[in-house]
């Protein structure tokens, strides 16, 4: 008897206490409706993206949220592989696989220099190949779009010699072994080289995730209680190091510039714990990279009498595609009226 | 009679793994008929599971005689790692280098084998600390990654021979000679009877320790050849290589026939299991299936394969191995004093 | 008169191949304490699970307070007040002293959850009622001896508060100091009202603290008797005492001696000496705990030898790995042949060719068709019932399994074979051919050291028949001086030849 009563009154509960239309459920329904309706259009015309971690929520909302976007009204069909979690030899092995089953075009997140061998095993198959995010210099990618890492490390650099004013004790952290990031750490670092009173104390990893960036944050608070700042590479520092200095009452006296503006990111910046962010803007990679590809395969801006046969790629080669730059100054503009 | 074979056959797992992999071969060649069955695509297959398919071989040999080795993933990227090291800043001989990889291979294969066989160290909890340790070694030597080659250690892994990459080569090779080898000698014969009984084994006068450390080091010099193989094809070494292959590969080695209890499993059937999953990946991409449902149906087909076996043994009307060792005999207590 | 507290009667049961209990009947009355007496195999531990609810009798019935009672498991036999401490222990040690004496019945508190300090109280008052108070309740069980263990073992049943304690052997693993508080406890007991059935062979104890004592043999009720009223010896025939049909015996025992051991000493054993002639059964007697197991598995050299000298043929081997001794020509035949002798999953062919690959192999690489060979003709030899060489020996029956790990050891022609409980859980047909499998052995000139708690086995097939108690050599008795009294004497410890 009472087994009832209560899954009645869940039940009840389960229907009352949602407004669907609200839900992000919801919304998701409604754009995978728009993307069918899009794809009838034109199913032969596919457009794959190959990454890794392919739930990464930062690479989900932005760079492929663009990339169906534009596929949606393009009235194309896109889709998206890659091993959910950092394996570089098996994103190797997806585009491999998928050269076969010859997609019109390909968009590969530039993860290490070692996909170059299956980057050029697509270019020399004639399917037209865009990397973003991080290059690959050493292949025959078509085109390039993304950030200059050095630039973010260099950006990060000035900010906080700014903010701590030219002296004191910084630390930094990312992921070791990841040579984009190794790039950024440089441009860190050469800045410092110009303020002899700024002590780094410490270089850092943290492996991409929220729970060790904040544990490296609560030791190196411990280890060095007069510390001025910390920096941060990836996405999962901010709100790591952000979770750490707060909890050790020290949001505003320990100043933080970390990379990437996900809306943990954002709240931290309103709270005044993180004082700059350096984004990117991932929409542009991806949106303007499945927009080259589409441009080569149907020959948009025609050079010569065969482009193809010509060997000329008739779209940009390399673009840079800026940074952001986040502070309290500017956090309103970005910050959405979230559900 | 006819029941027996059929039952005795069910229980063959690289007979029932064959039958379905060329099932699976029949249906995606209906479904894809112009992507699927080409060289190019089976080849890239291979290729692709070539590098896990060499350490199979030795998860195999280790699971045959009741142990396992965690550490296998994190060797692969160190000996990769290591042999690229010194290529790259000190211009070691490509020939040099490599027996230096494999060296440092050997030597993490004989610790884990002295402290399981000679200490006791239980292999999860020490495979487990050496996992991490390696894996730090080598993100501490190639941070980074090392590029930039030698032209001649790269020709290792990139040549084609008859259309076919080295690395396919290296594995069929491998795996033709442990086949042969595991399932013919003396020496290896060793290991099913110390999976069978390893108390028994030893009272019969089977060095057990010897043999234990032995299957280590030969994991390990494996996985380092892999990690070697794997470099010479991407032509750089990643710190980061085989972050969590032994799991793939031990799901490999038991969908493959072998049982965590020992005692079982031919190395063939490690190389049926990686082919398996190579396929299931391959029907994936070709399917438009996203990543993460790949380790959802991998664990589902794990599941299946060990409960047919289980069916089966039922079937045949014997009590069945236990894939967990069950704390109590189903034995009457000892009728003595 | 008053009647039983209770009355088991005409209990039988059966295990495939052996019949452990028959038509056993005998009455336990309250506040006394019963002690049970009988050599291994006599059914004493199969009586005591079937009334602890452990397994349950083929026929007969057990009447509690004049009630037949039903104990289908050891929760109702708790229920019913029936209490058993077991020889093997049933404790975790990586819990509390408190945690392991009350495992199912915890004092709980308002919301159902544990209340520890009560648990700790409780604990602490049943511990000084035992006086047992250097044994605190929040020790953890690993950190205490094997005898404090063994006591808390005890204080674990008495919590259930029974009305009926039995003890199985429970003097087995503690000292002197332990034993004198045990016995305290059981006076205490039967000043309750309390009835203890006490199971054990050593004499000594059961005159000092029994009322009445019933002796089984081969599953079958053999007397009761008042304790003051009866003797050592009546005890021991009653155990024992058989028509023995002496066979017609043929010693194939040689002058030359083949192994020679002195003053070996381990952890279980100590002084243990003997000689070892060519073509000669020498047995060695004595009851389970004896250390005989540990002598041979330390010739074998898988366990440890702390000291002494073993001489084969005339000169000093030091052994430390089976391997050596299989090298040597040394064999052992373990006591336990699935869990030590056996590889299940295996082949038949496969567990014969075990301790001898090489033989089965050219070029170290195996011959599949000699190994067919040489398993096919030891089938033969010994007369091993099995559809095929190829079948799991898992599916064969008790007997032909010890017959697969007799083969093994036959193709490996040791010069000293030991066997160790050879005929254990195999049927009578299958001892006889061992038995002549082993006669067949010393006619060729392999000598044996045969270990078995069978008496009548010993003094069938044995020249000669050391007795072993309590790790030392008690006895050396020749085939003529033996019977089975005289072994029993020396393997209680009531007897001992020599110092």
């Amino acid at each position: 008897m009472k087994i009832k009563i209560i899954s009645i009154l869940t039940i009840l509960l389960g229907l009352l206490g949602c407004d669907p239309e609200k839900g992000a459920l919801y919304k998701q329904r409604m754009q995978d409706q728009q993307q069918e309706r899009a794809t009838q259009v034109n199913a032969d015309e596919e457009y794959v993206m190959v990454t890794t971690i392919v739930n990464f929520p930062m690479y989900v909302n932005h760079d492929q949220a663009a990339f169906q976007r534009w596929g949606i009204e393009r009235g194309v069909k896109t889709s998206i592989l890659g091993p959910s979690e950092w394996d570089v030899q098996a994103q190797i092995a997806t585009i491999e696989q998928v050269i076969g089953t010859r997609p019109t075009g390909l968009l590969i997140n530039g993860t290490d220099p070692a996909i170059a061998g299956a980057i050029n095993r697509a270019v020399e198959a004639g399917i037209p190949t865009v990397v973003y995010d991080s290059d690959v210099p050493n292949s025959k990618r078509h085109a390039f779009l993304g950030t200059d890492w050095y630039q973010i490390g260099k950006l990060q650099g000035e900010a906080m010699a700014e903010l701590i004013g030219g002296s004191g004790k910084v630390a930094y952290m990312g992921i070791l072994g990841m040579t984009n990031m190794e790039a950024g750490f440089q441009g860190l670092l050469d800045v410092f080289a110009d303020y002899p009173q700024i002590e780094v104390v410490g270089k850092y990893d943290d492996a991409s995730n929220v729970e060790t960036a904040a544990r490296i944050t609560s030791d190196i608070l411990s280890a060095h209680p007069d510390l001025a700042g910390i920096c941060g590479f990836d996405a999962m520092s901010g709100p790591g190091i952000g979770l750490a200095v707060k909890e050790a009452g020290k949001a505003g006296k320990v100043k933080v510039t970390t990379v990437d503006w996900e809306p943990e990111h954002l709240r931290l910046v309103e709270q005044g714990v993180i004082d700059v962010l350096i984004g990117q803007k991932r929409e542009l990679f991806t949106w303007y990279g499945a927009q080259f590809l589409y441009d080569m395969v149907h020959d948009t801006n025609q050079l010569s009498a065969n482009d193809n046969r010509a060997g000329i790629t008739n779209v940009p080669r390399t673009v840079n595609t800026g940074l952001l730059r986040i502070t309290k100054e500017n956090i309103d503009l970005f910050l959405e009226d979230e559900i | 009679m006819k029941k027996d074979k059929i039952t005795q056959l069910l229980q063959d797992r690289v007979f029932t793994l064959t039958v379905t992999i060329a099932l699976l071969f029949v249906v995606c060649s209906l479904i894809w008929p112009d992507k699927f069955p080409t060289f190019e695509n089976i080849s890239l297959v291979m290729l692709n599971l070539s590098i896990e398919s060499i350490v199979a071989v030795g998860m195999m040999l280790l699971l045959i005689s009741g142990m396992f080795d965690l550490s296998v993933g994190s060797v692969v990227a160190f000996a990769g790692s290591i042999a690229a090291y010194f290529m790259y800043w000190y211009g070691m001989y490509v020939p040099v280098a490599i027996l230096v990889g494999l060296g440092f291979a050997g030597l993490i294969g004989l610790t884990n084998g002295f402290f399981v066989a000679k200490v006791g160290i239980n292999p999860l909890i020490q495979t487990l600390a050496m996992m991490g340790i390696v894996r730090g070694l080598a993100l501490m030597i190639a941070g980074a990654g090392i590029q930039n080659l030698p032209e001649t250690f790269n020709a290792l892994g990139q040549t084609k021979i008859l259309g076919l990459q080295t690395p396919v080569w290296f594995m069929l090779l491998i795996v033709g000679i442990f086949s042969l080898l595991v399932s013919r000698t003396v020496f290896f014969r060793q290991y099913y009877y110390i999976g069978g009984n390893e108390k028994a084994a030893r009272l019969s006068g089977i060095r057990v320790d010897r043999v234990k450390i032995i299957g280590f080091v030969l994991t390990s010099l494996l996985a380092g050849a892999a990690g070697i193989l794997l470099s010479s094809r991407l032509g750089a070494a990643l710190a980061t290589s085989g972050r969590g292959m032994e799991l793939r590969v031990i799901t490999a080695v038991i969908l493959g026939g072998a049982s965590l209890l020992g005692g079982q499993g031919k190395i063939i059937g490690a190389l049926l299991g990686t082919i398996f999953m190579g396929l299931v990946s391959n029907i994936m991409i070709l399917a438009r299936v996203s990543g993460y449902w790949q380790e959802i149906v991998l664990g589902l087909i794990l599941i299946l394969a060990v409960a047919v076996d289980v069916l089966a043994q039922k079937r045949g009307g014997v009590p069945p191995r236990e894939y967990v060792r069950k704390s109590s005999e189903v034995t009457p207590p000892k009728v003595e004093a | 008169m008053t009647l039983p507290r209770l009355h088991i009667k005409n209990i039988s049961k059966s295990f495939p191949g052996v019949k452990a209990l028959v038509q056993v009947s005998l009455d336990i009355k309250k506040g006394e304490v019963h002690a049970i007496c009988g050599e291994n195999g006599a059914g004493k531990s199969t009586l005591m699970n079937i009334l602890s609810g452990n397994l349950q009798a083929d026929e007969g019935a057990i009447i509690l307070n004049n009630e037949e009672v039903k104990i289908n498991s050891q929760l109702e036999a708790q229920s019913l007040g029936i209490s058993i401490v077991y020889q093997e222990r049933s404790l975790v040690e990586s819990l509390s002293v408190a945690e392991n004496i009350f495992t199912t019945n915890k004092p709980r508190n308002r919301w159902g959850i544990i209340d520890y300090r009560k648990l700790y109280q409780e604990t602490q008052s049943l511990l000084d009622r035992l006086q047992l108070s250097d044994i605190r309740p929040k020790m953890q069980l690993e950190h205490l001896s094997a005898a404090k263990q063994q006591m808390v073992e005890i204080a674990k049943a008495l919590s259930q508060n029974p009305r009926i304690l039995i003890l199985d052997e429970p003097t087995a693993s503690i000292t002197e100091t332990e034993t004198h508080i045990l016995f305290r406890i059981i006076q205490d007991l039967k000043a309750d009202g309390v009835s203890v059935i006490y199971i054990s062979h050593r004499m000594r104890e059961i005159f000092e603290i029994a009322d009445q004592v019933t002796v089984l043999k081969d599953g079958k009720y053999q007397g009761t008797m008042d304790v003051n009223a009866t003797d050592v010896d009546e005890i021991i025939r009653l155990m024992v005492g058989r028509k023995l049909v002496k066979q017609d015996y043929l010693s194939d025992e040689q002058d030359e001696i083949v192994m020679e051991v002195k003053e070996l000493s381990s952890y279980r054993f100590r002084g243990v000496s003997f000689k070892l002639k060519k073509g000669e059964i020498l047995a060695l007697a004595g009851l389970v705990g004896a250390g005989r197991t540990e002598v041979a598995r330390t010739i074998m050299g898988a366990d440890p030898l702390l000291s002494g000298e073993i001489m084969l043929e005339g000169s000093k081997v030091k052994i430390n790995h089976p391997r050596t001794a299989t090298n040597l020509g040394i064999g052992y035949l373990p006591e336990e042949r699935k869990s030590n002798g056996l590889f299940l999953d295996m082949s038949v062919e496969d567990n014969i060719i075990a301790a001898c690959l090489s033989h089965a192999a050219e070029n170290g690489f195996i011959q599949p068709a000699r190994v067919k060979k040489i398993a096919q003709e030891l089938v033969q030899k010994l007369r091993i019932i099995t559809p095929s060489t190829r079948q799991k020996v898992n599916n064969l029956s008790g007997g032909n399994q010890q017959k697969v790990v007799l083969a093994k050891w036959l193709l490996r022609q040791p010069k000293v074979f030991m066997v160790d409980e050879p005929t254990h859980g195999v049927d009578v047909g299958a001892k006889a051919e061992i038995y002549s499998i082993l006669k067949e052995l010393t006619h060729q000139g392999v000598s044996i050291l045969l270990i078995s708690s069978e008496l009548p086995e010993v003094l069938a097939i044995s020249d000669r028949i050391l007795v072993m108690w309590n790790g030392q050599i008690t006895a050396e008795l020749s085939r003529d001086e033996a019977s089975e009294e005289e072994i029993m004497h020396y393997a209680s410890g009531t007897k001992i030849m020599f110092t």
